[in-house]
């Protein structure tokens, strides 16, 4: 198994090792995750800790496994976009029904 | 029951903007239909003329202007909207303001006066040049409580406390009606707005905490099959049921329409309603006693005695 | 013999130019019954009292009737266009998947057949187009009307995303060489605008409706009160659906008067980069104005003033349209045909239209306005005035294209005028009537309330329109018998499709038309704008010959499948089993039908892309919608549950710790199989496929313990909002990892028979795509649902 794409392949995608560190990335934030919701000391930021760690997960899988990070940019667009719309809209929702209490009712 | 006649507080700051916006909106109007006006003179094709007319692409001065210039527009009616929104519904109510509870049900209205111990339906008093807070609460479906003179309509909505709050500026009665689709009977729920002068409306509240007397002939009749039979279930009769589903019948008789605005309050009418309410009003909760002519008759003579 | 032959070959055309056909022919019967319906509803209000027909009835006649139009009308209406005109103005010889766009179209078909059928068992859908809960609720609404409608909206909406998809791929990868983005027409950007509008808007609605769906059939909580439940719920998914709907229905008619004004005023459409990036902007703005539906609902004084401003934004780029468009048609030499007509007819009534429009948009004068009729005239001229007028322009402009015949052009001057009086009379007492405090929906009036006489106006108008419209039938049945001939060019066009016969030939062109720039036809014929014809490209040679898709009955058999199901849903389990049956087997042999087909195997695009691997992008960025707003529900009910249990005593961190895991690894297996399906190592892609799959099948092993003990515990569907919110977010992701299972099963028994080679890595990557998908799903529900406390 060769460790390179030949160069004139349509999309040069990673390696198979890349790919192993990946998920031994992946494994190990999972871990920490896991890890800091019983660190009492850590409560307070738990929860941007967490959404930091759960999208740089995201970000891990769509870029490596998902290829993105090696394909024609369009599709990034094509997934990004979306993704951020249906980040605001959900901030958004949960702003209007209240979850934050931001708004007063 | 014109939007457009102000007789409220509400009304006025509502009708402040409308008249911006509607000057606004004729201006821009009547600058397209004149460009489009223009345009249908002169550029008609002639028979005759040969050739192509001049190819122009764009003109970058031109479309800069024709996005800066509604932005501009914009800005007029974005101001004075949003001073009145928070003037309007930021504020807090005054401490002298008159709360009434207003339920929404399906078809029908509820008035309370929780400082009065009042309670009403379909008809509500107001005292004139006094603050009043509606609070909203939505017992079945969505409604939207909207009286046009008095201000905007704002929704009934189950699970939700909304408000509105108004101060009526002028005596008369104006006539109000649910805006939000609330199943079959949705054009069938009217009511009527009471604006009166303080001692008027001082008089109307000692009406309606009296007790109405104990009635005599066909009406004592009504009372007993009143009693009997599956009113109570539904209606609260002060001093009689306490049911809880249907319109407080207390000072049924003192209300000049009654089905939600449907028809005057007299003993043909109540008789005809009593006779088969689902055909009247479709949808309605209150179902078909199949009551005999002599004992709807009786009820009607009981209900309507009572002012 | 012959009449059955042409009655299989319609039923399982591929061709996107019949398939146009079938939209429009279909959408024009749906249009004549809600027209009709709409008659009925104008006869009832032409004077106080009127007893046409029964309260309910009145209330299913409106609710059907904006239902109709906007799902069953004007969306396939445009959708013919879309069909049929889009592959030819890009010079392309069909759309990217031919058999997926006739599965669009007979799903579309059979979903609209089935919420009509709700009419023949006589309980038609009485809650109104926008379904508000807790009306809709069973408590409220006990008979299956309700269930038809949320499910037959549901089956439109399926329609819709796999159109949107389709189209979005065949534009953006299928274009002609030399046809760059700046360069298409803007009726094809439109188009592509308003199918990102409808694969991202329809999910959220979507979602409400399951949720719906989920209360009335198996008594979940989501819109129940007294369970924490919130109303406003609904009214937002439906609304962050039903803004960008307004601008699905109303841009497609904005691309057909950008081009049917520069052909008739014979100049370029003026600031045509301008037109595009505000069309863009309009539909990237109609994510974020939702509320203004709800000024009334009691949001509070800043989201109303927030969603206030944002709606008076719109009106920027909506006005530089119009400005636009009247640019345009200044300095040209105007050719009365009838489509310009209805164009010119559009700029003016829309204009009225968005003027109303910018009058709700100040929350105050909103607040008068709303749930009035002044309401129906403004939508009325946005969706008539505009949407329609636009569709009529498009019908009179491509209609000799479409046919080869022409349509009389005197008739239609009629036509045209007794539709815009007719128009105007229906719709624009309205806004007196509204302002004068009559309310919409109601099925009576009283003859004190002084909105009698010009309800009556209206009524007659809308006679005027009835007429106009079986003017327009007759017109078009004329014509197709003895209309006079087409040529290939009867305007003088700009654009690619008049570049070809009339009507084009199966294949659409012999030879892929050469692109000169915007207006390339244009450019052929009269030059640029000072004259100069651009020099002769060499003609493209077409690489792989001219492939045209093969018939396929999988579509229709697919489609039938889905509405069986439906069909089940009010009736009988085993007819959801049948229906689900037929869908399945309809999928697998669709989606194996050409499998191995060498013409199939090269699917690279402008993007440099395989259509495939686009497509199944554009699908994750709709499933974005759909998981985001089932997520968001989750955390926005959090906490609001009146009973127990609640998710810290249940939720079991430790074991779905390892869940994770396990699906984070399946990932990797994944990657491995496809990056040994390129390399063409049968045996390591046979073990990872399995592997992967196995993976998967261990997760649902772990989600199917832990819903056993959850029920164990007292947690149900139906317990709590916390169980109704849990259930429905991680089966919706239950679900998602089944069918990827199933892909990866599929997938790996073709590699047992040896029918997974090198040439099939496209498929194996789109699957794999669609894994790590529900992979990253998992890992956003992991920790907002199970870590964040």
């Amino acid at each position: 198994m060769s460790e390179h794409a030949p160069a004139a392949a349509p999309h040069e995608h990673a390696s198979v090792r890349t790919y192993v560190r990946v998920a031994l990335i992946l494994t190990l934030v999972t871990a920490l995750e896991v890890g800091v919701i019983y660190i009492r000391l850590l409560t307070p930021i738990v929860v941007p800790l967490l959404l930091a760690m759960s999208a740089a997960k995201f970000a891990l899988v769509a870029m490596f496994f998902m290829h993105l990070r090696y394909d024609a940019r369009p599709l990034t667009a094509v997934f990004v976009g979306p993704l951020l719309l249906a980040t605001g809209l959900a901030v958004a929702l949960m702003t209007l029904t209240g979850a934050f209490l931001v708004f007063g009712r | 029951m014109s939007t457009l006649v102000a007789r409220s507080d509400l009304n006025h700051q509502i009708l402040s903007i409308y008249s911006i916006i509607t000057w606004v909106s004729a201006i821009i109007a009547g600058v397209v239909f004149g460009a489009l006006g223009v345009i249908l003179v002169r550029f008609r094709e002639r028979p005759g003329a040969g050739g192509l007319p001049r190819q122009i692409r764009g003109h970058t001065a031109l479309e800069l202007a024709w996005t800066i210039a509604p932005a501009l527009i914009l800005l007029v009616i974005a101001i004075p909207t949003i001073q009145v929104i928070f003037r309007t519904q930021g504020a807090a109510a005054p401490s002298n303001a008159l709360e009434v509870t207003v339920r929404g049900w399906q078809w029908w209205w509820e008035f309370r006066y929780p400082s009065l111990d009042v309670v009403t339906a379909n008809e509500v008093h107001l005292p004139v040049g006094r603050p009043i807070v509606f609070l909203l609460e939505g017992p079945d479906v969505i409604h939207s409580f909207w009286v046009p003179q008095l201000g905007g309509k704002r929704d009934v909505v189950p699970g939700r406390l909304n408000r509105i709050t108004l101060t009526p500026d002028r005596a008369g009665e104006y006539w109000g009606q649910c805006a939000e689709f609330c199943g079959a009977s949705h054009a069938n729920m009217g009511l009527r707005v009471i604006v009166e002068e303080a001692p008027a409306f001082e008089r109307w509240v000692a009406s309606q905490k009296a007790v109405p007397p104990e009635p005599s002939g066909d009406a004592a009749e009504g009372k007993a099959l009143y009693v009997r039979s599956a009113c109570v279930g539904c209606h609260t009769l002060r001093g009689v049921s306490a049911g809880t589903l249907g319109p407080d019948l207390t000072h049924f008789g003192g209300r000049a329409l009654f089905g939600a605005g449907l028809w005057p309050t007299n003993v043909d009418n109540v008789v005809a309603w009593l006779k088969d309410p689902p055909r009247l009003k479709p949808g309605s909760k209150m179902p078909n006693l199949h009551l005999t002519d002599a004992d709807a008759k009786a009820l009607a003579v009981y209900l309507t005695s009572l002012k | 013999m012959a009449a059955l032959a042409t009655t299989i070959s319609w039923l399982t055309t591929v061709d996107h130019k019949r398939i146009g056909i079938l939209y429009g022919l279909s959408a024009f019967a749906f249009f004549l019954i809600g027209g009709i319906e709409a008659l009925i509803i104008r006869l009832q209000l032409a004077g106080p009292q009127q007893t046409v027909v029964s309260a309910q009835t009145f209330n299913a006649l409106f609710t059907m009737h904006g239902t109709t139009m906007v799902f069953l009308a004007v969306m396939p209406f445009s959708a013919a266009f879309f069909n049929y005109m889009i592959p030819l103005m890009i010079g392309a010889r069909d759309v990217a998947f031919p058999r997926l766009n006739a599965l669009s179209y007979w799903i579309f078909l059979f979903g609209g057949l089935f919420l009509n059928a709700s009419f023949l068992v006589g309980t038609p859908p009485d809650g109104g187009w926008f379904g508000y809960t807790s009306l809709t609720l069973r408590q409220y609404s006990p008979g299956p009307g309700i269930d038809f409608w949320l499910l037959g909206l549901q089956i439109l909406g399926a329609s819709s995303v796999m159109a949107g998809v389709n189209f979005i791929v065949t534009i953006l990868n299928m274009r002609a060489p030399g046809l760059t983005l700046m360069r298409m027409p803007v009726f094809v950007w439109m188009t592509l605008t308003v199918q990102f509008l409808v694969v991202l808007a329809f999910p959220p609605v979507t979602v409400g409706l399951i949720f719906l769906m989920f209360d009335r059939l198996f008594g979940t909580h989501f819109y129940d009160v007294l369970a924490g439940g919130d109303l406003h719920l609904w009214q937002h998914l439906f609304w962050i659906f039903g803004h960008p709907e307004v601008y699905i229905l109303i841009l497609p008619a904005f691309g057909i008067v950008s081009e049917v004004l520069p052909t008739f005023a014979r100049k370029p459409l003026f600031g045509a980069p301008v037109v595009i990036y505000s069309g863009i902007l309009i539909g990237f703005f109609g994510f974020g104005v939702w509320s203004h539906h709800m000024f009334a609902t009691g949001m509070g004084p800043v989201a109303d003033a927030a969603f206030s401003i944002a709606t008076m934004l719109i009106a920027i780029p909506t006005g530089v349209k119009i400005f636009n468009w009247l640019a345009t048609l200044w300095g040209g030499r105007l050719r009365p045909t009838v489509a310009l007509h209805y164009a010119i007819g559009l700029i003016a009534l829309f204009t009225i239209g968005g003027l109303s429009g910018i009058m709700h948009a100040s929350p105050p004068v909103d607040l008068q306005q709303t749930d009035t009729y002044f309401v129906v005239a403004h939508f009325h001229y946005v969706l008539i005035g505009g949407s329609l007028f636009g569709l009529l322009a498009g019908a009179y402009y491509w209609w000799p294209k479409m046919t080869g015949r022409l349509l009389d052009e005197r008739w239609g001057r009629w036509q045209f005028w007794l539709m815009f009086a007719g128009f105007n009379l229906t719709f624009f007492p309205q806004h007196y009537l509204g302002a004068i405090g009559m309310p919409r929906r109601i099925y009576t009036y009283g003859a004190g309330t002084g909105w009698a006489f010009w309800n009556r106006m209206s009524t007659i108008g809308a006679f005027g329109i009835a007429l106009s419209i079986l003017i327009f039938a007759i017109l078009a049945v004329r014509s197709l018998r003895h209309g006079a001939v087409a040529p290939a060019d009867p305007w003088d066009g700009r654009t690619l499709e008049w570049r070809t016969s009339s009507p084009p030939p199966v294949h659409n062109f012999d030879v892929i038309p050469p692109v000169y720039g915007r207006d390339t036809f244009w450019r052929e014929k009269h030059g640029d704008s000072r004259g100069h014809k651009p020099a002769p490209l060499p003609a493209i040679a077409d690489p792989h010959g001219i492939h045209m898709p093969a018939p396929s009955f999988w579509p229709i058999v697919t489609a039938a499948g889905v509405v069986i199901t439906a069909v089940g849903a009010l009736t009988h389990l085993w007819v959801v089993g049948a229906g689900a049956a037929i869908l399945l087997v309809g999928a697998w042999a669709f989606a194996l039908e050409h499998h191995g087909n060498p013409a199939h195997a090269d699917q690279t695009g402008d993007l440099g892309v395989d259509h495939r691997k686009l497509a199944m992008w554009v699908f994750i960025g709709s499933e974005c919608l759909l998981f985001g707003t089932l997520i968001a529900t989750y955390l926005a009910y959090k906490g609001r549950s009146v009973m127990g249990p609640h998710p810290h005593e249940v939720l079991n961190i430790p074991l779905t710790t390892i869940s994770t895991f396990d699906l984070l690894m399946s990932s990797l297996l994944m990657v491995l199989a496809l990056a040994a399906v390129q390399r063409g190592d049968r045996r390591q892609a046979r073990l990872w496929l399995l592997g992967t799959a196995f993976f998967g099948l261990v997760f649902l092993g772990f989600q199917a313990w832990e819903f056993t003990e959850f029920v164990g515990e007292g947690l149900t569907l139906q317990q709590n909002l916390f169980g109704s919110t849990f259930f429905v977010l991680t089966g919706f992701h239950g679900g998602h990892v089944t069918l990827g299972v199933a892909l990866l099963l599929t997938l790996w028994i073709l590699d047992l028979r040896g029918k997974l080679g090198v040439a099939d890595a496209p498929k194996v990557e789109v699957v794999g795509l669609y894994w790590h998908f529900v992979d990253v799903v998992w890992i956003v529900i992991f920790t907002v649902v199970y870590l964040i406390p």
